[in-house]
């Protein structure tokens, strides 16, 4: 079913090396006042970091499709969640 | 157990199926564990919607050093636990349990620094029904926050200490010859949970640390 090979010592290492970067690059930009723009930014390098986890790290770039959907199932049940929470109390 | 021998049980058709099982259940499972930590970020969601002023306040009053320094232990202790994974898989005994071993202590090290933040809560009077001073301005919401500030990163300490004894326990039994090539995967699911804690912190710590730090 699924057959990955897994990734490269020198992969693994850039994703390091990548993860960090954003790290410093989300730290650094909560600094600037950006207004309402500054938690979307968060947010997206935040899921930026995930992504290149699963797919590196976890190896789900080279995993069966299937692993993929439950992997993103939990993420899709968390959105379905958050999102409708808070259409209810932001349209009180 | 036969070292370096793939054991394969009744029910499946081989080494390589069992293997599937093994990663289809453990991705099962980190999907629960997505589930149960969301719980607690759609509250914290809600409440951030319901009282932005005092999650600003609040999250101004966290240590962003402490906290970003361990975002780096955890994420290099991602590395450590990926470069294990990679050593089990060419049968690399001796480097498998180096990286396992360098995993943990980047773990404990986490927990270290985790405990010296709540420590440095504690001296700022931060701690709910503990010591929270009740005088600061928009206090019952700014104790709301750290409420779930305890809650979320209590339970995410604990993945860790629950992680640090799973690798332990690989890194012994990597240590006896229990691994080869052809079998590893305790190795690889104890590596994806790893990971997955990690990836929790990754939204942890922008969330509650660097909410209008500007």
């Amino acid at each position: 079913m699924t057959d990955h090979i897994g990734e490269s010592p020198r992969t693994y290492v850039m994703v390091w090396l990548t993860l960090l970067v954003l790290l410093l690059v989300t730290v650094a930009s909560a600094y600037v006042p950006l207004g309402w723009a500054n938690t979307p930014l968060n947010l997206v390098i935040t899921v930026t970091q995930a992504t290149l986890v699963m797919f590196f790290s976890m190896h789900l770039r080279s995993a069966h499709p299937l692993l993929k959907v439950i992997a993103a199932i939990g993420f899709f049940g968390i959105a379905i969640l958050i999102v409708l929470s808070l259409l209810d109390v932001l349209t009180r | 157990m036969a070292s370096g021998v793939a054991m394969t049980a009744p029910q499946f058709d081989d080494a390589e199926q069992q293997r599937s099982s093994s990663n289809l259940g453990i991705w099962i499972f980190l999907a629960t564990e997505v589930l149960f930590f969301g719980v607690l970020f759609a509250a914290y969601s809600i409440t951030r919607v319901r009282f932005p002023d005092a999650f600003a306040a609040a999250s101004r009053a966290t240590s962003v050093t402490l906290a970003g320094i361990n975002t780096a232990v955890l994420l290099t202790s991602s590395l450590t636990m990926a470069l294990g994974v990679h050593a089990a898989r060419q049968g690399a005994r001796r480097a498998l349990v180096g990286w396992l071993w360098l995993t943990v202590a980047l773990g404990a090290a986490f927990l270290v620094i985790k405990a010296f933040e709540y420590r440095l809560d504690y001296v700022e009077h931060l701690i709910p029904t503990i010591n929270f001073d009740h005088s600061r301005p928009q206090a019952d919401q700014v104790e709301l926050f750290f409420y779930m500030y305890f809650c979320i990163t209590g339970v995410h300490a604990l993945h860790v200490l629950i992680g640090i004894g799973c690798i332990a326990v690989i890194a012994a039994m990597a240590a006896r010859g229990a691994f080869s090539p052809s079998y590893f995967t305790p190795v690889d699911v104890t590596g994806l949970y790893w990971h997955l804690v990690d990836i929790i912190w990754l939204f942890v710590f922008p969330m509650l640390y660097l909410v209008s730090r500007s």
